[in-house]
């Protein structure tokens, strides 16, 4: 313990003592300066400047993991030092290491550190940007194909780490899209531009969020569904992990349908809303417990069978079968008690 | 004694066109079943095998219902005239037949329909198989050929008012036709014996009592 104290006062020491020379350091600008110019750096070395400055790792600074980093750059000849990603994900590397993606990619392969952003600022179509570089669509669709009924719609609208992570709970995820000119199809995701269309000088949340509260009730997606000026826009849903493990793995219970189709309205009240930001990532929004389970208006192109189902229909379901009875039962019980009216037929 | 003929009523086609869709709708309605509520029925094993089996038997009862089509329509040429109720059995037709289902069956008295070949069905029977068969089958098996198709066609879906509306439709609709059971199966008992019309749809042949039936049972009354 001892030993501890001493290193967290060297620490402190060698932190104050170096305060002065990292007012010095390149800052990031300085950096993005050359690196933001495709044509100066090369492609190699190219960082899109504003994808950078939306990441996490930019408010930590270049320096911070390209610590070797002088002045003089590039002047000195001197090769840049890279952090490792474990150095600081290093519980994330330890559940990856695990799985047997470890051996055949590394962090980098997947993900760009310069545009590297949570999960919460992405929408639910990019999600499997980092899988497809190397799982090729067509070859995705034969493995599922062969077990997985509606195959095509399941790869369309579930991110591959919906089943391929393991997740403490899943929640709905929400994302507006839009039709295109081919009338039937399925549309695509609404950009920041085509959504700003609509909402004018406003923000685009306000084109649910009429109160302005940054949270979604089940009245404000009704209102959104029945506005005719947004017929063009329509909600997408799908269902992701409501947190991110490295842990990739082919989970058996995924081969059971019931995992995600018995799950009961229970597990599918979570969800949020996602919508684009300016600078290309997702801002995402609460929207009210249970709204995707209402019947027709709260969100009309999620549904998910059996899980999704809404208790109002079982009921005027379950009404009209009743009503099937009514004949039989009731017809039934006085054609017994005027049997003898008939006898003469040999009934 | 009522002089006894007998009627071939169901042709070869329709009664296997008739045994096909009983088996099919059950099957659909036992695996509908357990796809909307899994936690509750499982008897058709996995919950893949319930979708499997779903989508093959309305695949099949949407075939049939297509044979069933032409064969009336192109082959007999009868659709309109066996389907359709006519004026006479909407001005009187209707009410004369539910007379005799709601009160004068009770009292013992026949059924004012006499089946023949090109009058199979009574007004009731009409009405009723006109909605069921050219409205409620074709919805439910369009509905049904959408949802089993959701990527390729979620255009058209989203057309008609989104993915929810249309399971809700097609949840409804079956719902309607699971309703009918009961009451077909009921209806068909009510033949001079229970079995007697369930038989005709096995043999083809019913019996029918000819118009002289009337008067001996008139003559039968008076005596009494």
């Amino acid at each position: 313990m001892k030993t501890y104290h001493k290193y967290k006062w060297l620490w402190l020491v060698l932190l104050i003592a170096g305060l002065p020379l990292s007012v010095h350091a390149m800052e990031t600008d300085d950096c993005l300066s050359c690196h933001s110019d495709r044509d100066e750096v090369g492609d190699e070395l190219f960082i899109d400047g504003d994808q950078f400055s939306d990441t996490t790792h930019s408010e930590m600074g270049c320096v911070t993991c390209h610590e070797s980093i002088t002045d003089e750059h590039p002047d000195d000849g001197e090769a840049v030092s890279k952090s490792a990603c474990v150095d600081c994900h290093d519980e994330v590397g330890e559940q990856y290491g695990h799985s047997a993606h470890a051996d055949n990619a590394t962090c980098t392969d997947c993900h760009n550190p310069h545009q590297a952003r949570g999960i919460e600022s992405m929408a639910g179509p990019d999600m499997d940007r980092q899988c497809q570089k190397c799982h090729e669509e067509a070859g995705v669709l034969e493995s599922h194909s062969g077990w997985l009924p509606q195959a095509n719609l399941h790869l369309a609208k579930i991110p591959c780490i919906t089943c391929h992570t393991s997740a403490a709970g899943y929640e709905v995820l929400l994302n507006i899209s839009q039709k295109t000119d081919k009338k039937l199809s399925s549309g695509r995701l609404s950009s920041y531009e085509d959504l700003k269309k609509y909402s004018g000088d406003k923000s685009i949340e306000s084109l649910i969020d009429l109160n302005g509260d940054d949270h979604i009730s089940l009245a404000e997606l009704r209102t959104f569904n029945h506005n005719p000026a947004y017929k063009q826009l329509h909600l997408a849903g799908t269902l992701v992990p409501d947190s991110v493990s490295h842990n990739i793995t082919t989970l058996d219970n995924r081969y059971d349908c019931t995992y995600c189709h018995a799950a009961g309205p229970g597990r599918m009240q979570t969800s949020v809303l996602s919508l684009p930001q300016e600078d290309g990532s997702y801002r995402r929004v609460t929207v009210d417990e249970g709204a995707i389970l209402d019947t027709l208006y709260g969100t009309p192109n999620f549904y998910m069978t059996g899980s999704t189902r809404n208790a109002t229909m079982n009921i005027i379901g379950l009404i009209i079968i009743c009503g099937g009875f009514i004949m039989p039962v009731g017809h039934g019980t006085l054609r017994f008690l005027t049997r003898k009216n008939r006898q003469h037929k040999g009934e | 004694m009522a002089e006894e003929k007998k009627v071939y009523l169901q042709p070869i086609p329709v009664r296997i066109w008739h045994w096909l869709n009983a088996f099919g709708i059950v099957t659909l309605m036992v695996s509908g079943a357990q796809i909307r509520f899994p936690e509750y029925i499982s008897v058709l094993g996995s919950y893949k095998a319930a979708i499997y089996l779903h989508n093959t038997a309305g695949f099949v009862v949407a075939i049939s219902f297509s044979l069933w089509f032409f064969y009336y329509t192109f082959v007999t040429r009868s659709m309109a005239n066996l389907y359709v109720p006519k004026v006479e059995d909407l001005k009187s037709g209707i009410l004369r037949q539910a007379k005799f289902y709601f009160l004068t069956y009770f009292l013992g008295w026949d059924n004012p329909h006499h089946p023949t070949p090109d009058n199979k069905f009574n007004p009731m029977q009409k009405s009723v198989y006109l909605a069921i068969m050219f409205v409620m089958m074709p919805l439910v098996s369009l509905s049904g050929i959408l949802l089993t198709n959701v990527e390729p066609l979620r255009g058209l879906i989203i057309m008609i008012g989104g993915l929810k509306i249309l399971a809700g439709l097609h949840f409804l609709l079956a719902c309607g036709l699971v309703a009918f059971l009961p009451t077909h199966i009921y209806l068909a008992t009510l033949g001079h014996t229970p079995t007697e019309h369930i038989k005709t749809m096995w043999t083809g042949w019913e019996d029918a009592e000819e118009e002289p039936a009337k008067e001996t049972l008139e003559e039968g009354h008076m005596a009494a």
